[in-house]
């Protein structure tokens, strides 16, 4: 990337990245306010409060290391959304396609994991919750394609039904030997994600995370398939007019979507979790929608923005264990659900101001269109 | 008979950045008649019904009301002064009743049901409409949901109607209950301005004609006094009556030939019938008609976007028919469609993008190995940028930022290079100032020479006059004969547009 880029007439005006920075950084800033009030409420002084959480974090490698733990099934979820976004369709059913790949993950680790050498369970692994994922995506974007069902129902509905199959198996075929809780049995430590950075749980899911997003942004810039999808979801009508069979692509879109999601499972069994249980990570699936739409679905951008919410993650936890303030540990989920819906709101704030300069330079050009 | 006079237009110009669309329009619009605003496309009948409803604001003349000077901001001013219209477009509320559609915005408060629905009962009976009030709108046909519309005015106390082409979108049996209504609505005091391009609707029901051309009124005429001989000369440019016939028809082999092709779309409308032509190889054909006479549906049906009709296409003998639209692209079919924003061109994509979609499959042009080749269409898409004199600034433009004219080029340019042996062009000047006309005329011209085949659908018999070695004129879905270029006269392909045999 050369100067050029930010330019007065550069891309990143051109493009309008400019407003998507600007907005997105005030989103998260104005989210940051509202929930630091919280703070006043239990008498504490924000700034305080925030100086003292980034001291112990910072200083401290594990939580340094949390942060990239917590980013890494972030990054799939909302990889899975900005891709189906692409199409102009809405994937709002990646927690689903998650549980279907952690079931498949934790199935299979438990069958083979102290069988075969961990490479090969690592690998086996990776593909089959892909799949499992990708099967998942590919019906919603079936249903789509076959019957014109709206696949924001659909792929919403299809989570809980996943769900409610994982619940299932917990209770039955998969529920641990001591029949305790809802959980199954500790995968053997054979078919564990190895850790990639000492005196941390960051794990090689991380950086095929990591690799994943590079390889979606390729996918979606760098190759035929990506750039069909892409026109498919600008403009259906001249995409159908150049030959491009459009449900193919809703069908693609919604497995590549799918699997992406299903990829998460894995990182989460394999690498942190170790074991299934109910209710396990209840909201990444949501969250990746807010992150996609902070990252205005752009994959690299994707990382940052994960990153981001893997930090108000660990920020909340440390709060939380700061001797002596009592603060709840649900500030976790209050400062991320604040900032979450601050960036949702700034998307379609910005959607209006972009409309609004665009109606203006149509004007300025003398109406003609 | 005195007629009471209750609109009089005096000298309205209305202009817009860079067109006039209407200069010194006058006409009056009495009590009781039924008068019909003729033009073709473009002449500036809507605009001028437009300001009179309020919608647009003319540039200068003077609108009376009853003798008095009135100034018609919005159109609820326009309703105030009983002048309703009946756009193309209906604004129902498909899951409302039809009660609950003519009250919208008139009540408040608490809403007795009942008694309007009575009230909507009595102007259905008084006006013969076989409407039931309480009846959603989506369970009725397109002419009843039209009466709907009716009704609004109707309830709103219009004595003027304005109806904008309003039988467009009728079958004819809906049509002629709706001229019904037009007559019984003009014997009972209304009046009704009837905007239209068909000349048989305005000699069935119309009292007076006032015909427009340019943005200008180029004649009003009494129904009875006139023919539509006459009325086709003042609707049509008569100034280049001289006709080229420097084209001459090429002598080489078929390229596309079409033999019985029908289709009746999904509303059971029969939009194509029993049509057959040719087109030879280094020959364009052209296809002239007024807008929606089926010369969309026979752009699509070629180019494979519509394929549920029946009948034979060949493309160099080969039958294409059963093709699906990429398999007619890699035979060799490029395709302008009518509107380019919508089908031709993604906005939100770059120039270099819309260049590509075309091309952009297994063993397409701008792929290797699945992967686009972007450095080779960059550079492409900057030639063509240079060859087309498309003004941008460069490849990565959107293609939204581009004018009309422009992004034309850019549409054409990826047309010209997938057409390898017929070019579908459907209106490709539409809307398009001088320069950019000529110009595209230029290209086509220049693939006529290169050997290859074009169909050219357009509403501008002098566009087929200039570059087309035969053509045919369209109505109703049947082709009116083939002729070659100088066999007839403006005013005969006018009449043949309007389906009258000559």
């Amino acid at each position: 990337m050369n100067l050029n880029f930010f330019k007065k007439d550069g891309e990143f005006f051109k493009k309008g990245y400019a407003e998507i920075f600007l907005f997105n950084v005030l989103a998260i800033v104005i989210g940051l306010v509202i929930s630091s009030l919280m703070l006043c409420f239990l008498k504490q002084n924000p700034f305080s409060v925030y100086a003292e959480v980034f001291k112990r974090i910072f200083n401290d490698k594990y939580s340094v290391g949390e942060i990239f733990v917590k980013a890494t099934p972030l990054i799939f979820t909302s990889l899975a959304f900005a891709f189906t976004y692409k199409a102009n369709l809405f994937n709002i059913g990646a927690q689903g396609q998650f549980y279907m790949g952690s079931i498949v993950a934790v199935a299979l680790s438990l069958a083979i994991g102290d069988k075969v050498p961990t490479v090969i369970v690592i690998l086996l692994v990776l593909i089959l919750s892909c799949l499992a994922g990708a099967l998942i995506g590919g019906l919603i974007g079936f249903a789509k394609a076959k019957t014109g069902a709206n696949e924001f129902l659909v792929s919403m509905m299809s989570t809980y039904v996943v769900q409610n199959f994982m619940d299932f198996l917990l209770r039955t075929v998969l529920r641990e030997t001591k029949a305790e809780y809802l959980q199954t049995n500790p995968i053997p430590a054979n078919a564990f994600l190895p850790r990639i950075i000492p005196g941390t749980r960051v794990h090689l899911g991380t950086l095929i995370a990591v690799l994943f997003a590079i390889g979606v942004w390729v996918l979606l810039y760098k190759t035929a398939l990506g750039y069909r999808i892409r026109a498919v979801g600008y403009n259906k009508d001249a995409s159908e007019h150049a030959g491009i069979n459009s449900k193919i692509i809703f069908i693609t879109a919604f497995a590549i979507s799918g699997a992406l999601a299903g990829i998460a499972g894995f990182t989460e069994i394999n690498g942190v979790q170790h074991m299934l249980l109910q209710n396990f990570n209840a909201s990444i699936g949501s969250f990746g929608i807010g992150i996609a739409i902070l990252a205005n679905g752009h994959p690299i951008g994707i990382i940052f923005a994960s990153l981001l919410f893997g930090f108000l993650n660990v920020a909340g936890t440390t709060m939380g264990r700061i001797p002596g303030l009592n603060i709840p540990a649900s500030i976790i989920d209050l400062n991320e659900g604040i900032v979450m819906i601050c960036v949702i709101v700034s998307y379609f704030l910005r959607m209006r101001y972009v409309s609004k300069k665009e109606k203006k330079r149509l004007l300025l050009s003398g109406g003609e269109v | 008979m005195e007629k009471e006079t209750v609109i009089r237009i005096e000298g309205v110009s209305k202009y817009f950045s860079k067109v006039i669309a209407n200069k010194d329009v006058s006409f009056d619009v009495h009590k009781g008649e039924i008068m019909a605003l003729l033009g073709e496309n473009g002449a500036g009948k809507s605009t001028i019904m437009k300001v009179l409803y309020g919608l647009y604001t003319h540039d200068e003349g003077q609108i009376f009301i009853d003798g008095k000077k009135v100034n018609i901001a919005s159109p609820r001013d326009a309703i105030e002064h009983g002048i309703s219209m009946i756009q193309q477009h209906f604004s129902l509320v498909e899951t409302h009743t039809v009660t609950e559609n003519v009250i919208l915005g008139t009540v408040k408060g608490k809403i007795n049901m009942s008694s309007y629905n009575d009230k909507i009962k009595e102007l259905c009976t008084l006006y013969g409409f076989d409407i039931s009030p309480q009846s959603k709108i989506r369970d009725l046909s397109v002419g009843q949901q039209q009466k709907v519309e009716i009704l609004k005015a109707l309830y709103l106390n219009a004595r003027v109607l304005i109806m904008d082409e309003p039988t467009a979108v009728l079958t004819p049996q809906e049509a002629d209950s709706l001229m019904e209504f037009v007559k019984d609505f003009a014997s009972k005091g209304g009046s009704v301005i009837f905007i239209t391009h068909k000349m048989r609707e305005v000699m069935s029901v119309a009292n007076r004609i006032v015909v427009m051309k340019n943005g200008r009124v180029s004649g009003i005429v009494n129904a009875k006094d006139t023919n539509e001989k006459e009325l086709s000369s003042l609707m049509m440019n008569s100034d280049n009556e001289s006709i080229k016939t420097s084209v001459n028809a090429p002598t080489g082999p078929v390229a596309l030939s079409v033999n019985n092709l029908s289709y009746i779309d999904k509303m059971g409308v029969k939009r194509l019938n029993d049509v057959s032509f040719y087109i030879k190889q280094g020959e364009i054909f052209g296809v002239i008609g007024v807008s929606g006479n089926g010369q969309d549906e026979l752009a699509e049906i070629l180019s494979g976007v519509i394929n549920s009709g029946t009948g034979e296409i060949k493309l160099d003998n080969k039958d294409i028919s059963s093709l699906s639209v990429r398999e007619r692209i890699e035979s060799g079919i490029g395709y302008l469609p009518l509107d380019r924003l919508k089908d031709g061109m993604i906005g939100d994509m770059t120039l270099s993008e819309n260049l590509m979609i075309k091309e952009s499959f297994k063993g397409g042009r701008w792929v290797k190995n699945g992967f686009l080749r972007i450095k080779d269409l960059k550079n492409y898409t900057e030639a063509k940028i240079k060859e087309y004199q498309v003004k941008a600034s460069g490849e990565s433009d959107l293609a939204r930022s581009l004018s009309g004219g422009n992004a034309q080029k850019i549409v054409l340019a990826r047309e010209v290079d997938a057409a390898k042996k017929l070019l579908i062009l459907n209106q490709p000047t539409r809307g398009l100032d001088v320069g950019a006309v000529d110009r595209i005329h230029r290209i086509v011209i220049s693939q006529m020479h290169e050997g290859k085949a074009v169909l050219l659908i357009s509403t501008e018999i002098s566009e087929i006059f200039d570059i087309c070695s035969r053509f045919t004129v369209m109505y109703r879905g049947k082709l009116m004969g083939i002729y070659n270029n100088g066999d007839l006269s403006i005013s005969e392909v006018g009449l043949l547009m309007a389906g009258v045999q000559v």
